[in-house]
């Protein structure tokens, strides 16, 4: 059709693609796809090396073509290399096969643990996959799938691309493949056979042995010599002797009300059920000559003991139902409740009558079904369902969620002050919750700042714990509703009688900590303020909270040692005999007078006509200010006793600076911003005026800005050096605000001032805040809690095993949430991944302990050979396959054999004949089997899988070709029967 | 307000009283420079669009007092800034001497740990330095933050010490974009390192 050019016809030839088939197209797409990735002409690279399958990194590349309407994808498969210097090669590459060709026989890649299919049955490193795109349907009739193979054959020939091409017939999960490989005068054709039962002479090696001759059809004699490797799987599942270590928690002990298996404040650990379902052994001979060894229908002499290697590999149980993965969980379902606490306790429900009433309906027909969570033997699960049922049927209407027992424990354990005897179980607890040891400085216990949850030893985070308890295992959402209001109950009576919350870091709100905690912290500033004013009105000196004797501290290191002869003359103030409407404390002034007893023996000096005998007398001193004296009357400067900022919770903070913020930037807004935030100056200002009396704003700022207090030396008409001293330019600003609030200032001592601080108002409002939060907010609010506690669950648990892995997972679950923890609503995809990761890493550990429990690293008695036990089931953990050093004799090969042995005992000693693998049944039905696996193999169960590599170079098609590769897999399993053979031609010729 | 700008930043103004916080601002936002400001009280507060290669950033900026009573009431403004500018005055030692407390200040009270730090010397029009440029070099290496010197008052280094700081915000992603939507913060790597579990793509096992 195309162009035949004769050289000689100059004239213009039109070439006319215009009548191009269907096919040619197709043809030519393959060909540019394969144009495009390069992998036309001679390939090159280095001979494999052992074991390269699996430490290498393989990749693929995929494109779309299609034949008419009909769309195939395309991709290439290949181990990346290492770029070889190619010049040396190339010389070399003239004569030699095709890479490919030469990866048919070379036995260092047997068996990859993990590689494609058509790795594993050709050892190839690089091939092309011609399939039915997705949504497209198999080509399963013949004519097509030669059409395919026509295809790609001319498309390997007109492009000299030496990479084997595959097509993929029938469906998808039968895996067949047929292909070709092209190279300057050979050919290979990749063939295949699958079946569901197996013809009874395949099932051992001459059997096979007999096929590949026959394939071969080799007219040579002697043949060749064939070589082989074989390996037998031999799958374990039978762990009955071994039985799961976890011991399940002990529910019934919790349900009376003991603290049984499980005490609140930790969570749990662990697997329900073994997450190691089944051991896979796979014996390997690597490579036998013909003739060594006899397998055949009668006798075999394939004893895995003999094998040359072993290999091992595990399955683990998919999301093994683990116990800390159930608890976060569960809770984390809380999040996405919608019910009130009234609503789901159902006792005021009448207060929003006519709202929602099909919701609480709808949440108690929840409540009553049982979870859709699949039941397994002897799991947890199971019991916790009794338990929960247990509770229901004992719980009648007016009876509360939480029995009385368990609430009281719990209550107990987060107010551990509230006992007067102590269970001895707590003791330690209430020791290091008492808020007052200094917070041991190490990494996890500052993840509560990454977290943005609370300190592990806090009264949030356990509450948060408890809850997580109660929710699992104590009524679910009923009895987190439950607790959270005896929680609110409990706040309120502690701030009524004034009883400080335990467990709580002294001081303002932690912005560092949950809001919740914040809050807790901030109804605790709340009562430590009232507690203290009502201990001032019966008298009793009132203490001064640590925080403000550290601002004292502060304020002293201020302290400059200025001299003090300064004559400087000072702005008098004016006092103010006014008597103020509001009162901060009402210490009476007896007392007060009695407090500062040795400083007023000084006093009486000041001269500035207060119109009440009061204002004479300083009052609120802290402490002198270093040695500095007062400029105008000369008295010691003191540090006055100051109103403590008011504390704010993060919500708070962000409404004020909101409030700030909308200001705006103009002059005026900053002025009343300016203004807003004066109250804090202003009393400061009254109570520096109230301790010294006479001061002056130059006092005040060398206490309060010292930097804006200049002082200079100069030298005076006598030749003397006097520092003078004056305000900075700023201050003197005429009626800057500084001096406003000078001006307006009066002498108050901090007691008697306005309260900045309303705590009161703020009290209730917390408390109000606390009351109205549904379970849902509640979980929300202490997920991270749960985390942060999951984390350092995990990270002990880990610490037992000491898994690097794992090690690796927890640092990046801890990047990971405190990405996603430090914001405000987080969404939820993000949280289930944490928690995922969480669960993830509880399995592997879980599978862990299930292998050594399983391989007895425990009670492995010598040293060194524990050391290598505990490593070999660290591999398994982390490989997909291990080999077992020394096979069947070594210490870890014994083990396993007698795990087999057990398992075959127990097997033969039930007669349940539906235990025995559809392959024995199989080779029972074709009669002498049964004596042949008695005879030698009696200790293993029939191999789940036998796989067999023959190999040989053999010249084809005539006696005197080139002499080229010829291979052929099998595979036989229960209910799968291939054959994968790769058979090369000399093409020269023929 | 403003449709095209890409995020909001929070920035804070840090430093001893009177080492010219408030100039610093009132130069950058209204390109002016007032001998006479009054002392700030508490905190003050102003905007400015700034674009940053191309990105529109609107910078919302809080300054405050550096008056050692006022402390107990500013921290609570750190909250959520993504960018923090440490100024110190080059002329007094003492200022600079103090910058290690407002470091543990920040520590402390920042909720973020990953927060772009700038050190600013203050004031360099002005004769008789007492810190050298070397030293705040020395400081700011050691304590990863970016560096400048600057006058407020001469305009030099202002408008490029904001610039920079939003720069460096900007190339930082997961401390802006997550923001605005939550949006943004990859894992990089999160599947790597699962121990071999899960599914294998073209795994082919015979069993």
């Amino acid at each position: 059709m195309a162009a035949d050019s004769e050289p000689e016809s100059e004239v213009f030839e039109i070439t006319d693609f215009t009548t191009a088939s269907e096919w040619e197209r197709f043809i030519s797409k393959v060909e540019e796809v394969l144009n495009d990735w390069k992998l036309i002409g001679v390939s090159s690279g280095k001979p494999l090396e052992k074991g390269i399958y699996t430490t290498g990194t393989w990749e693929e590349k995929s494109d779309e073509i299609s034949f008419a309407d009909f769309k195939f994808s395309v991709t290439h498969h290949y181990l990346v290399q290492e770029p070889s210097d190619k010049d040396g090669k190339e010389e070399l590459a003239e004569d030699a096969l095709p890479l490919p060709m030469q990866d048919l026989l070379c036995m260092n890649n047997d068996f990859p643990p993990r590689a494609h299919c058509l790795v594993r049955w050709y050892g190839l490193r690089e091939f092309v996959v011609i399939a039915p795109a997705a949504n497209n349907e198999a080509v399963v009739s013949e004519s097509k799938c030669n059409l395919l193979l026509s295809s790609i054959s001319i498309a390997l020939g007109n492009t000299g691309c030496q990479v084997p091409l595959f097509v993929q017939i029938h469906q998808k999960w039968r895996r067949m493949y047929v292909g070709e490989c092209q190279g300057p005068g050979v050919r290979t054709d990749f063939e295949m056979v699958h079946l569901r039962k197996v013809p009874s002479q395949y099932t051992h090696l001459s059997g096979l042995l007999e096929i590949f001759k026959t394939k071969i059809g080799c007219p040579l004699t002697p043949l060749p010599p064939v070589s082989m490797a074989i390996r037998l799987t031999y799958v374990l599942q039978d762990w009955q002797q071994y039985f799961w270590p976890q011991q399940p928690p002990d529910i019934d002990a919790l349900v009376g009300g003991e603290v049984g298996g499980l005490e609140f404040g930790k969570l749990p650990f662990g697997a329900c059920e073994d997450p190691i379902s089944e051991l896979h052994l796979a014996t390997t001979w690597p490579h036998l000559a013909e003739g060594i060894i006899v397998d055949n229908d009668v006798y075999s002499d394939l004893d895995p003991m003999q094998a040359p290697q072993w290999s091992v590999r595990v399955r683990k149980a998919d999301n093994p139902q683990c116990l800390l993965g159930d608890f976060l969980t569960e809770f984390f379902k809380l999040c996405r409740r919608k019910e009130s606490t009234d609503e789901i306790l159902g006792r005021s429900a009448f207060e929003e009558e006519g709202k929602e009433v099909a919701d609480i309906t709808h949440a108690l027909s929840k409540l009553t079904e049982p979870a859709p969570v699949p039941i397994h033997k002897l799991s947890v699960t199971n019991m916790v369902h009794s338990a929960r049922k247990k509770i229901r049927k004992h719980r009648g209407v007016d009876e509360s969620p939480l029995n009385n027992d368990v609430l009281n424990t719990i209550l107990l354990f987060l107010f551990p002050d509230a006992a007067d005897k102590l269970a001895d179980g707590f003791e330690s607890r209430a020791n290091t919750s008492a808020g007052n040891n200094p917070p041991p400085e190490n990494e996890d216990y500052n993840l509560f700042s990454q977290f943005k949850s609370a300190p592990s030893d806090s009264l949030t985070y356990k509450l948060a714990l408890c809850l997580c308890m109660i929710n699992f295992y104590h009524g679910g959402v009923k009895g987190v509703a439950h607790l959270w209001q005896e929680f609110v109950l409990e706040m309120r009576y502690r701030w009524e009688n004034n009883y400080l919350i335990p467990g709580l870091a002294n001081g303002s709100p932690d912005l560092r900590c949950c809001l919740l905690h914040q809050k807790l912290q901030m109804l605790n500033c709340c009562i430590e303020r009232k507690k203290a004013r009502d201990e001032g009105k019966r008298g009793s000196v009132s203490d001064r909270s640590p925080g403000a004797s550290g601002d004292g501290a502060k304020g002293a290191e201020h302290s400059a040692d200025n001299p003090d002869k300064e004559k400087e003359f000072g702005k008098s103030w004016e006092s103010w005999s006014d008597s103020e409407d509001e009162f901060f404390e009402c210490l009476s002034d007896t007392e007060d007078l009695k407090g500062n007893g040795q400083e007023n023996g000084k006093k009486g000096g000041a001269k500035e006509g207060n119109k009440e005998p009061v204002n004479l007398k300083p009052e609120g001193r802290l402490h002198p200010h270093g040695k500095l004296m007062l400029l105008h009357p000369g008295e010691p400067l003191y540090v006055p006793i100051t109103q403590e900022p008011a504390p704010m919770t993060e919500d708070l903070l962000e409404e004020q600076s909101e409030v700030l913020a909308k200001l705006g930037t103009s002059a005026e807004g900053a002025h009343l911003r300016a203004r807003m935030q004066s109250a804090c100056l202003l009393s400061d200002m009254e109570s520096f005026k109230a301790a010294n009396p006479g001061c002056c704003l130059e006092d005040f700022v060398r206490w309060y800005s010292p930097r804006d207090y200049i002082e200079e030396e100069v030298v005076d008409e006598k030749g003397n050096k006097i520092i003078k001293g004056e305000l900075s330019a700023r201050m003197k600003i005429p009626s800057n605000m500084w001096v406003e609030a000078w001006e307006t200032a009066k002498p108050i001592p901090a007691r008697r001032q306005k309260r900045l601080f309303d705590d009161t108002r703020e009290a209730e409002k917390v408390l109000h805040y606390l009351a109205v939060q549904k379970s849902a907010d509640l979980a929300r609010h202490l997920l991270p809690c749960i985390i942060h506690a999951a984390v350092l669950k995990v990270k002990d648990e880990e610490a037992l095993e000491d898994i690097s892995s794992v090690k690796k997972i927890i640092k990046q679950i801890i990047s990971h949430s405190s990405k996603v923890l430090r914001f405000p609503n987080p969404e939820d995809k993000k949280l289930e991944e944490i928690i995922a990761q969480i669960m993830s890493v509880e399995a592997i550990i879980a599978r862990a302990r299930s292998l050594k429990a399983k391989f007895g690293v425990e009670k492995c008695e010598n040293e060194e050979e524990k050391e290598d036990l505990q490593r070999f089931v660290n591999c398994l953990l982390e490989q997909p396959e291990v080999s077992v050093v020394g096979a069947g004799r070594g210490p870890a090969g014994s083990i396993i054999h007698k795990l087999f042995v057990n398992a075959q005992r127990l097997t033969e000693s039930s007669d349940e004949v539906s235990v025995v693998p559809p392959l024995e049944e199989e080779l029972r039905r074709s009669g002498c089997a049964e004596e042949r696996r008695q005879g030698v193999q009696s200790e293993f169960p029939p191999p789940t899988g036998r796989e067999v590599i023959l190999r040989s170079a053999v010249p084809r098609p005539a006696p005197y070709s080139k002499a080229l590769p010829q291979r052929m897999y099998s595979v036989l399993t229960r209910e799968d029967f291939r054959l994968a053979g790769a058979f090369s031609a000399d093409t020269t010729f023929f | 307000m403003d449709e095209d700008v890409l995020t909001t930043l929070k920035i804070l103004i840090i430093g001893e009283s009177g080492v010219g916080k408030s100039s610093l601002l009132l130069r950058f936002t209204d390109d002016t420079f007032d001998p006479e400001l009054a002392a700030t009280i508490g905190v003050d507060f102003k905007v400015k669009t700034i674009s940053v290669d191309g990105n529109k950033a609107k910078l919302a900026i809080w300054d405050t007092a550096g008056q050692e009573r006022f402390r107990t009431l500013t921290p609570s403004y750190y909250r959520g800034a993504q960018g923090v500018i440490l100024v110190y005055d080059v002329t007094r030692r003492d200022t600079f001497v103090k910058l290690d407390n407002w470091l543990n200040e920040l520590e402390t009270y920042c909720t973020r740990n990953d927060i772009v730090k700038m050190l600013v010397g203050n004031k360099i029009d002005k004769e008789n330095h007492e810190v050298d440029r070397n030293e705040g070099l020395k400081f700011a290496r050691k304590h990863s933050m970016l560096f400048i010197e600057a006058s407020a008052k001469t305009c030099d280094g202002v408008q490029c010490a904001f610039e920079e700081l939003v720069e460096k915000i900007i190339q930082t992603p997961g401390l802006w974009e997550s923001e605005s939507q939550n949006r943004g913060v990859k894992l990089s790597n999160k599947e790597e390192g699962y121990g071999g579990g899960g599914a294998c793509g073209g795994y082919c096992s015979m069993l």
